[in-house]
């Protein structure tokens, strides 16, 4: 499904990504680990296009990826933490729109909002959320719209107890669903409950 | 609870229909009506138009009067040449920077990140950067001629062909840059070369004045000749801007909708401190990492002076400024000698202001001042040696240019000047409470005209006593 090869990212002089290369399979989820300042957030900002890499080819289905390429956008969900709101849009409005702009009729919107909790805040505008609140709405805009390559930067950052354990829950789904989860985490137990590989980069840093 | 995990892929809808429903979803909730939209742009460009004719006539009368008349006119040309090419430079060091097409946060996260059309998305952004182009570059193009003193209308509307023309060819070959980042090696330098052909220009035109070699200007306005030859790159520009809008990646609009953002912050709160923080920060990735060094034991004091010393050394561009804004002293001098000294004045302010960036930095942390231990005033005195070393020599390499011999004046103006740096760098973080006084562009705090006006009201001044000096 996802393959990376030799990609190396450099700020300057500084190499933050250094010639990584993995592959991730339909309905796997592999895990990157690796310590603060090790390019964890940096590989996932390269797979998904919102940054450039200095070298190296990202590929979906063993065809290059480009983010410019509308297929590349209709496969990949992406929930990192660059996300922003339309300030005069609600809950639900932000949702629909996401699943509007996939083709959708966002028929799932309801069901992906009580599923997060987030029922009582669907007509909430976002400078009114809470910052746990604003990261379930980030990982909501994942779920109703089609995916086949899922990638999360820290997705258990604000999530209380029972949204780590729904989270979990989730992306073991996901992957019976046949997505491909690629997803950087700071928490063991998440890790240990759904992780199929182990990708740790930086590990000399 | 489950959901459906199966969202079936349909067609996205296309670029016209997905905006017209995010514009009618979002004037929902708009509090603001298309009248209040109408007056706010009616003011601006009222002020904008006010305020600019106004600077126009200003320049005109001075060039008109004995004092603007007492250089050689071909070096007042030349001078014009060259400072036209920097503004060039900056100007697409600017739209790069900002892409120039952008698309907010959130319509990046929540729109653009969708399969839609990215050309359909785009088209309407640059069809409106492209009417902006024509018509800003034209009306710079013609408020340049009205300063310089043309008076035909043939000539006036050849200026204003010209910057419509090179506006547009701007805009469109940033356009076809941003497009293909990779391909668009070029528009990297662009900048830098347009720099380099004014800096030889300005040290032409000094090396010219110095051995008496005048090169006169041309007796022909050049707008129409310009006009012309830039319209057949313009049209291939903008077809090429146009193939170039499907592969305007996000990386992209991610990085212009910071510059953006911060750019429109610092212009609405009348802070630049939104913008210079996000280009300092920039400026420092590019460099990412250095070979760090061990301090001297020189004593608190020492030690400080030697991290300040380090930061030009690391990143030189603060050097390079300073070098060009004494030529640019140097070039004024020689076209406008009655403008030598208010120059000398401000460009020594502006060359020392990139040198103040350790006295900014303890200067907007406490937390910094805290971790660095002793009292505020050695701390700023510390960071101060550098800038004031910096003007000492300003003064001393620009004299020759300005006055003959050394006098009390110049030792008030260096002083002067290190106390406009010092009170610069030292700007308390804004705030917009406090007592409001009504002005012509409404009204404004007592204390935000105060911190605006903090570090160039000794610079203004230092022009009155330079100018007022026996």
């Amino acid at each position: 499904m996802l393959t990376v090869r030799g990609l190396t990212r450099r700020f300057g002089q500084l190499t933050v990504l250094d010639d990584v290369s993995f592959g991730l399979a339909a309905g796997r989820l592999a895990v990157v680990v690796g310590p603060n300042g090790s390019g964890k957030t940096t590989l996932l900002r390269c797979v998904v296009g919102a940054d450039r890499p200095d070298a190296g080819e990202v590929l979906l289905d063993g065809r290059r990826c480009y983010e410019t390429d509308a297929r590349t956008r209709a496969l990949l969900a992406a929930a990192l933490d660059d996300i922003d709101f339309f300030p005069d849009l609600s809950v639900v409005e932000h949702l629909e729109l996401v699943a509007y702009a996939h083709g959708g009729s966002g028929a799932t919107v309801a069901e992906v909002i009580a599923e997060l909790g987030l029922e009582r805040a669907r007509d909430q505008l976002p400078s009114t959320l809470s910052s746990g609140q604003r990261r379930r709405l980030a990982l909501a805009s994942c779920f109703v719209r089609p995916r086949r390559l899922l990638v999360l930067d820290e997705p258990e950052q604000r999530l209380d107890a029972r949204g780590r354990a729904w989270l979990a829950d989730r992306l073991l789904r996901e992957k019976r669903a046949g997505t491909a989860v690629l997803m950087a985490t700071h928490d063991a137990e998440l890790a240990a409950a759904t992780a199929d590989d182990r990708l740790e980069i930086g590990g000399g840093a | 609870m489950s959901t459906e995990l199966g969202v079936r892929p349909g067609s996205p809808p296309d670029a016209r229909r997905l905006r017209r429903r995010l514009r009618r979803t979002r004037r929902r909730h708009r509090t603001v009506s298309l009248g209040d939209v109408l007056t706010d742009a009616y003011v601006l460009v009222l002020f904008a138009g006010m305020y600019g004719w106004a600077l126009v006539s200003e320049v005109r009368d001075y060039l008109g009067s004995p004092s603007g008349r007492q250089g050689d006119p071909g070096d007042r040309y030349w001078l014009g040449v060259a400072a036209a090419l920097a503004v060039a430079g900056l100007a697409w060091r600017g739209l790069r920077a900002v892409g120039p097409l952008v698309v907010s946060p959130a319509g990046q996260s929540w729109v653009v990140s969708s399969p839609v059309d990215r050309r359909g998305w785009l088209l309407p952004r640059f069809v409106v950067l492209l009417f902006a182009a024509v018509a800003g570059g034209g009306l710079v193009g013609l408020a340049a001629a009205v300063a310089t003193g043309a008076g035909g209308v043939t000539d006036l509307a050849g200026s204003a062909v010209a910057g419509a023309a090179c506006g547009t060819l701007a805009v469109a070959s940033a356009v076809v840059a941003q497009g293909s980042p990779r391909r668009a090696g070029w528009a990297r330098f662009l900048d830098g070369g347009l720099f380099a052909a004014a800096a030889v220009v300005a040290a032409a035109l000094v090396a010219g004045h110095l051995t008496g070699f005048s090169v006169p200007p041309p007796t022909a306005s050049l707008g129409w000749a310009l006009g012309s030859a830039a319209v057949p790159a313009v049209v291939v520009a903008v077809l090429r801007a146009y193939r170039a809008l499907p592969s305007v990646d996000r990386a992209s609009l991610v990085s212009g909708a910071q510059v953006a953002d911060a750019a429109a912050g610092a212009a609405l709160l009348l802070d630049p401190s939104f913008l210079t923080g996000l280009v300092e920060s920039r400026r420092w990735r590019s460099i990412g990492v250095v070979s760090s060094r061990r301090f001297r034991p020189l004593g608190r004091f020492g030690v400080l002076v030697q991290a300040e010393l380090w930061r030009p050394v690391r990143h030189p561009s603060a050097l390079v400024v300073w070098v060009a804004l004494l030529l640019t002293l140097y070039a004024v001098a020689v076209a406008l000698p009655t403008l030598a000294g208010p120059a000398q004045v401000v460009l020594g302010f502006l060359a020392v202001g990139r040198l103040t960036g350790g006295l900014r930095a303890v200067g907007r942390s406490a937390g910094l001042r805290r971790s660095l231990g002793g009292g505020d005033t050695v701390l700023n005195l510390a960071h101060l040696v550098v800038p004031a070393v910096s003007v000492l020599i300003w003064y001393a390499v620009s004299l020759p240019m300005v006055r003959a011999g050394v006098g009390v004046l110049d030792g008030l103006l260096v002083l002067g000047t290190v106390a406009a740096a010092y009170r610069a760098a030292t700007r308390p973080p804004m705030t917009y409470g406090g007592v409001a006084v009504d002005t012509p562009v409404g009204m404004i705090p007592v204390d935000l005209i105060r911190q605006v006006v903090r570090g160039p009201d000794v610079v203004g001044a230092l022009i009155v006593a330079q100018l007022l000096w026996p």
